[in-house]
């Protein structure tokens, strides 16, 4: 499991494409449901974007932020264990937003957390983490 | 030879970059301009101004030119280096400046930028950009507050991609992205 993190318009999308051939994109902004990346388990390589907008569907839903981080960091354990299982490569694109003002409105201040917590408990679990800074691309070490 | 220099608001990233055009100068000989994208402004602005203005010392030709980058290139001698600083004051007035008869757009802006760098090259003239990072906070919600940043980071990753050296400044320290044409990773 690879992590491309970034902020918006970082160029992330980008960076994937030049590094994996012919990945089956699953997009939030595409409509897709998160859980529904299991339906295309015969993929080889599944690149998995707009997890804050993943995030920002369940907080309505779940008042409690610990329960929705491990409700998160449950899917990262199924996708591993899919790469585990099946021989895949999952590559994770994450949006940096942790880096201006505490947001006023309670939702986004929650999002915004569950979206910090997402990267480290993504993080903690992928081979390799990258960072995309204008078009560039780093890799973070441990 | 063209570098950009981005980070957050007072990461030192001016510092790095008369640091830097000191340094090339002192290489290639010329002169040293600076070209100022802030112009006029009110009493908040004239002290922002000032302060850097005292900051980067004697030893500088100050042109002040809000979009136009191209005409004030024109103005620099070959041979010389040019600091511009800073991209995001020059984006907000391209897109919404009230004093030109027409706004630009943003291909128009990446035209621009486009033939900056080309220019410079072309003219001998050593480059540096400084600009700063916005977008790694939350996402804005205004519309067209989305429309600056898209355009912002679309002319970031133009410079960068054609940069010879990009330098991330955190806490006053620079970090290396890239180091003439020997590009990281």
């Amino acid at each position: 499991m690879q992590l491309f993190i970034g902020g918006a318009y970082a160029g992330k999308r980008d960076v994937v494409r030049q590094r994996f051939e012919a990945p089956h994109w699953h997009s939030a902004h595409a409509g897709g449901r998160l859980e529904a990346w299991r339906s295309l388990a015969e993929t080889r390589c599944l690149v998995l974007e707009g997890w804050e907008r993943w995030i920002g569907e369940r907080l309505a839903a779940e008042p409690d932020d610990d329960r929705l981080r491990q409700a998160m960091a449950r899917e990262l354990d199924a996708l591993w264990g899919w790469e585990a299982e099946r021989g895949g490569e999952a590559v994770l694109i994450l949006l940096e937003m942790g880096r201006g003002i505490v947001p006023l409105g309670l939702d986004n201040r929650r999002l915004r957390d569950l979206n910090g917590w997402l990267a480290q408990d993504a993080a903690a679990r992928c081979e390799r983490v990258w960072y995309v800074w204008n078009g560039l691309v780093k890799e973070l070490s441990r | 030879m063209i570098a950009f220099i981005s980070g957050g608001a007072r990461s030192g990233k001016s510092t790095h970059a008369e640091a830097l055009v000191r340094r090339w100068q002192a290489e290639r000989g010329g002169a040293r301009y600076y070209l100022a994208t802030a112009s006029g402004g009110d009493g908040e602005w004239q002290a922002r101004i000032g302060r850097h203005r005292q900051a980067r010392g004697e030893g500088w030709i100050t042109l002040e030119e809000p979009v136009d980058l191209i005409a004030a290139l024109e103005r620099v001698e070959p041979g010389s280096t040019l600091l511009l600083d800073c991209l995001t004051l020059w984006a907000s007035q391209l897109l919404y400046s009230s004093e030109h008869a027409s706004e630009l757009d943003e291909a128009q802006g990446i035209a621009m930028i486009e033939r900056l760098l080309a220019e410079a090259r072309r003219r001998n003239v050593a480059l540096v950009i400084v600009s700063n990072d916005v977008n790694e906070g939350m996402p804005p919600e205004n519309a067209e507050v989305w429309r600056y940043l898209a355009f912002l980071q679309r002319v970031h990753r133009l410079v960068a991609q054609e940069a010879d050296e990009v330098i991330q400044v955190m806490a006053g320290l620079p970090q290396v992205w890239k180091r003439r044409g020997e590009e990281r990773s």
